[in-house]
């Protein structure tokens, strides 16, 4: 069914397709209105579930957390200042190797004050060991929760996908809601194989030894690499039963590109448009898209570069100190390339300015007229 | 913990099943929380020490006989005190300080009601140097006294004056306020235990003084029971009567026939009794004391209620005469006082305004201005000022309204207490003052016999509990509350005979009553300690009275002793 709806509303449809009984949430902007929708569906009753609202976003992973353990579907949306306040949470919920999918809206983050959109707050969890996937729109949105569930529930490992403030969460577009039946065939109910048993009860992740730790940890480290492989077969499933597929990384006119543009979110959608234009001129330019960031699919992006030798990324972000965060890792993943591509990076739309075509014609221009490596973030700001 | 190394298998999580108590958290604090036990406020206001604390909770626990059994380590007249004590524990009640007192007279009365066995299981302790010790006097304190002395295993011998024995609690007491029926039940009690009286033994007369120093100890007791005259023209005239004679007759059922009008001189309790009584004969009664009300020695519940009885009150004034009128009438000339300056006691002295009288005339005038000793017996060297004051070193001691010190019941009771804890420790050739320094119930005079006799079985005593103030109760956790009243008969059924006035307390008026009591530096079982306790670390037995704390997992936070409303645990730091 077609219907015209905000990315936020996307995501929330999505929740209550996935038949999600327990969710934990605190509202903030511009995650506001999942909450409100997931919350007059409870009292409605048209979501069969239960809502927490918490006082914190801190006591909302807990509680997600715990009643993950319990072995239920949980759900819980945040943004920036929020998705800072459950930071030991996050690094709880993984530990705890618990199924939780989160949507966090990438908003900036304080000080100063502002809520538009940034991709720092997400990106500065990404040691937490949870699952994370950029959304380029509230279609993708829609369907990386659904995607999600799966991957995270045969990985043990939590899930969050992010949308950006504004211009992919209160943008209206149309969108494709699956039917309630495909969903279900899609994805079968969650069977926690860690769950608190009241006939043995016990103490959940108790203190242990250091060696026991180092295991624990090895053994995470294993499942989140099957995440790849898993994410790709899940998103290869997706469309087979809904029609629609992503990958994890998706390349758009890359094959015979000279230079190649790397974005995340809503910043590619923009970029087809500046990448189809540039083409029109006859410059060889390419666009990589990269939806999965934990884990950095390595393998999938040293294979779609292959072969080239400028690339410049695109970074909504900046790590003080460290330059853009996609950048960053994938520097690092190209590291041992035969190619040593000169891999520049760019920073644009900090704060939630506006990136237009215009704005990323300019960087591809620029990329396309360096030869020298340059270390430093360029950041791109109108005069 | 059951590990398996492929991350696809089923414990991908460590899941304890063993338990967490093997961690010894306790060695983690440096504080840990102890039990201090503190005196109340009331128990060292009561003369007879009393562990009030204990007997509300018992009466709060539905365990009355138990209750009863708590007063009486300290004192043999819990349902005589309970009617007629001046309650000193009330004004120094901490409740009081927070909305109003509890209760406590009200309930003594109650308990030794409620208790199924007004006669419990107190025998006396063995003791292989019993001694023979004679009791001049069958009042309150040498009651008391014989009962302590008994208790302590001594073979006591009371000689009472009268045909019976009670002392003021017989003869001075007016049955509207102390029933005869509860005056004999509580006697009983005493002789319960294996003491001997003799009745209709004066000494002086039937038994010589000498005959007395046969004895290892002798406690004199012989109370207050000369009344003091007038000393004003006109004074034995027929229709005046001595206050103290007057009640006496009262307290023997004999007929006393009174006129219309009455009036009783005198400002004491024997005042009150005497004019309130004088209304249920039905005269009308005015009381004249030389002082005001204010100066009153009586204490405050029979004045008012002497007051709500219809006793009319004349004050400043002070009989100086009284002549017969033609009508068989008396006239009685008045001297107009006023306060100026204090006498030798520091309360307010009346002299007389000069030039300016008040004649009133009446059927009857009762004189109650004082009671003194009848000392006629008594050897000149344990004379002093009017009263009995013995020598320290002498087998000889005493007590009550003879010597030195209030007159009141509960004080009467106390001196016998503290003279047969002094007996025994003087037949055994034990110090006094130290002792009596270790059994202190507080600092106003009391002392417990229970303390005395661990002390005793023990060989040695333990130091006394300091007093709990009303700053260290934890008002937090008590909502306010009314105190209860006891229900009186109503007033013109109560003026028609001498049936006891006051009604004591229902059941549930009880149960109210006690739990309002803050329970001063006495654990209650709140278990307040026991829900705030983060740690699960307390363990309560309310019926074994015992109270452990799990060292090996109390972190020492400190939470129990700021939750504790009353006082009763404190933190010390480990050395």
């Amino acid at each position: 069914m077609r219907e015209f709806m905000t990315g936020n509303h996307a995501v929330a449809h999505a929740v209550k397709l996935c038949r999600t009984p327990l969710i934990a949430a605190y509202p903030i902007t511009p995650q506001t209105p999942i909450y409100e929708k997931l919350s007059e569906w409870e009292a409605s009753g048209e979501l069969k579930g239960i809502m927490m609202r918490t006082e914190s976003e801190h006591s909302a992973m807990a509680s997600c957390i715990a009643a993950s353990l319990t072995g239920v579907r949980t759900f819980t949306a945040t943004s920036s200042q929020g998705l800072a306040l459950m930071h030991e949470m996050l690094h709880f919920a993984a530990g705890c190797r618990t199924p939780v999918v989160m949507a966090n809206v990438n908003r900036l983050l304080a000080a100063p004050w502002g809520f538009w959109a940034d991709q720092l707050d997400s990106l500065s969890q990404r040691d937490t060991g949870w699952i994370q996937f950029y959304c380029e729109n509230g279609q993708e949105a829609l369907d990386t929760v659904i995607q999600s569930y799966k991957i995270a529930e045969q990985v043990y490992l939590p899930a969050m996908l992010s949308l950006e403030a504004f211009f992919v969460s209160h943008f209206m577009e149309v969108v494709d809601l699956p039917e309630q039946e495909q969903v279900d065939r899609f994805l079968p109910p969650l069977d926690l194989l860690h769950k608190f048993d009241i006939d043995k009860p016990g103490f959940f992740v108790p203190v242990v030894s250091s060696e026991l730790y180092r295991k624990y940890k090895h053994m995470a480290q294993g499942s989140m690499d099957s995440a790849k492989e898993i994410a790709t077969r899940v998103d290869q499933e997706f469309k087979k039963e809904f029609g629609r597929g992503y990958g994890i990384v998706e390349p758009f006119m890359v094959d015979d590109a000279e230079t190649v543009m790397v974005t995340a979110g809503s910043i590619t959608s923009t970029a087809r448009v500046a990448v189809r234009a540039l083409r029109e001129e006859g410059h060889r330019i390419g666009l990589l898209k990269l939806r999965l960031f934990r884990p950095f699919p390595v393998e999938a992006l040293q294979q779609a570069l292959r072969g080239k030798k400028k690339i410049a990324v695109i970074d909504r972000n900046i790590s003080l100190g460290g330059g853009g965060i996609f950048c960053q890792e994938l520097r690092a993943a190209l590291v041992h390339s035969s190619d040593h591509p000169l891999i520049y990076s760019y920073i644009a739309g900090i704060g939630g300015t506006d990136v237009t075509p215009e704005v990323i014609q300019k960087i591809a221009m620029d990329a396309m007229n360096r030869f020298e490596p340059f270390d430093q973030p360029i950041w791109v700001m109108e005069d | 913990m059951e590990i398996k190394c492929d991350f696809s298998s089923e414990f991908v999580i460590p899941i304890s099943y063993g338990s967490t108590e093997v961690i010894e958290t306790g060695k983690w604090g440096f504080q840990k929380p102890e039990t201090a036990f503190m005196t109340a406020r009331c128990q060292e206001a009561c003369p007879a020490g009393i562990n009030i604390p204990q007997f509300l909770y018992l009466a709060n626990e539905g365990k009355p006989d138990e209750a009863l059994l708590t007063i009486l380590k300290e004192n043999p007249f819990p349902g005589i005190c309970g009617r007629v004590c001046f309650h000193p524990c009330e004004a120094d009640c901490n409740r009081a300080d927070y909305d109003e007192s509890v209760s406590i007279h009200a309930m003594e009365r109650y308990v030794s009601h409620a208790a199924s066995n007004h006669l419990p299981d107190l025998k006396p302790m063995w003791n292989k140097d019993s001694k023979k010790v004679a009791i001049v006097g069958a009042g309150p304190a040498g009651l008391s006294c014989a009962y302590f002395l008994a208790l302590t295993g001594h073979q006591v011998t009371i000689f009472e004056a009268k045909k019976e024995p009670g002392g003021v609690m017989r003869w001075g007491i007016p049955e509207y306020r102390l029933p005869k029926s509860v005056l004999k039940r509580e006697i009983q009690r005493i002789f319960h235990l294996p003491i001997e009286i003799k009745t209709g033994i004066q000494v002086g007369k039937a038994l010589s003084f000498d005959e007395l120093k046969r004895y290892d100890a002798v406690f004199l007791s012989p109370g207050a029971g000369l009344s003091v005259p007038l000393s004003i023209e006109g004074e034995d005239l027929k229709w005046i009567l001595r206050g103290g004679d007057f009640l006496e007759r009262i307290n023997s059922r004999d007929k006393a026939i009174l006129g219309k009008e009455t009036i009783v001189i005198g400002g004491g309790n024997t005042a009150m009794d005497v004019a309130r009584s004088v209304l249920r004969l039905g005269s009308k009664v005015t009381v004249a004391y030389r002082r005001t009300r204010g100066e009153m020695p009586a204490i405050q519940d029979e004045i008012v209620e002497a007051e709500e009885e219809g006793a009319r009150f004349e004050f400043l004034i002070q009989p100086i005469k009284i002549g017969l009128l033609k009508n068989k009438r008396l006239a009685v000339k008045f001297q107009r006082m006023k306060l100026s300056g204090l006498d030798q006691s520091n309360r307010p002295k009346a002299i007389p305004i000069k030039g300016k009288f008040l004649t009133l005339e009446t059927d009857h005038l009762i004189t109650a201005v004082g009671e003194r000793v009848d000392l006629s017996w008594i050897p000149q060297d344990l004379i002093k000022n009017g009263l009995i004051d013995v020598n320290p070193f002498h087998k000889i001691f005493s007590g009550g309204d003879a010597v030195d010190q209030p007159r009141t019941i509960v004080t009467a009771i106390s001196s016998g207490k503290r003279a047969a804890i002094s007996i025994d420790l003087r037949l055994r050739g034990e110090s006094l003052d130290k002792v009596f320094s270790k059994i202190k119930v507080g600092n106003k005079g009391s002392v417990s016999m229970e303390d005395y006799i661990l002390g005793r079985n023990e060989g040695e005593w333990s130091e006394p509990k300091s007093i709990i103030s009303y700053q260290q109760i934890n008002t937090l956790y008590f909502e306010h509350s009314k105190r209860m009243e006891m229900r009186k008969l109503d007033r013109n059924k109560a003026l028609r005979s001498f049936s006891e006035v006051n009604m004591g307390f229902t059941s549930d008026e009880a149960k109210i009553s006690a739990s309002r009591c803050f329970s001063c530096g006495t654990c209650n079982y709140c278990y307040n300690c026991y829900f705030f306790c983060p740690e699960g670390v307390i363990l309560l037995d309310p019926l074994h009275q015992t109270k452990t704390v799990d060292l090996e997992h109390c972190k020492g936070c400190g939470t129990c002793a700021k939750v504790c409303p009353r006082y009763v645990v404190l933190m010390k730091e480990l050395s």
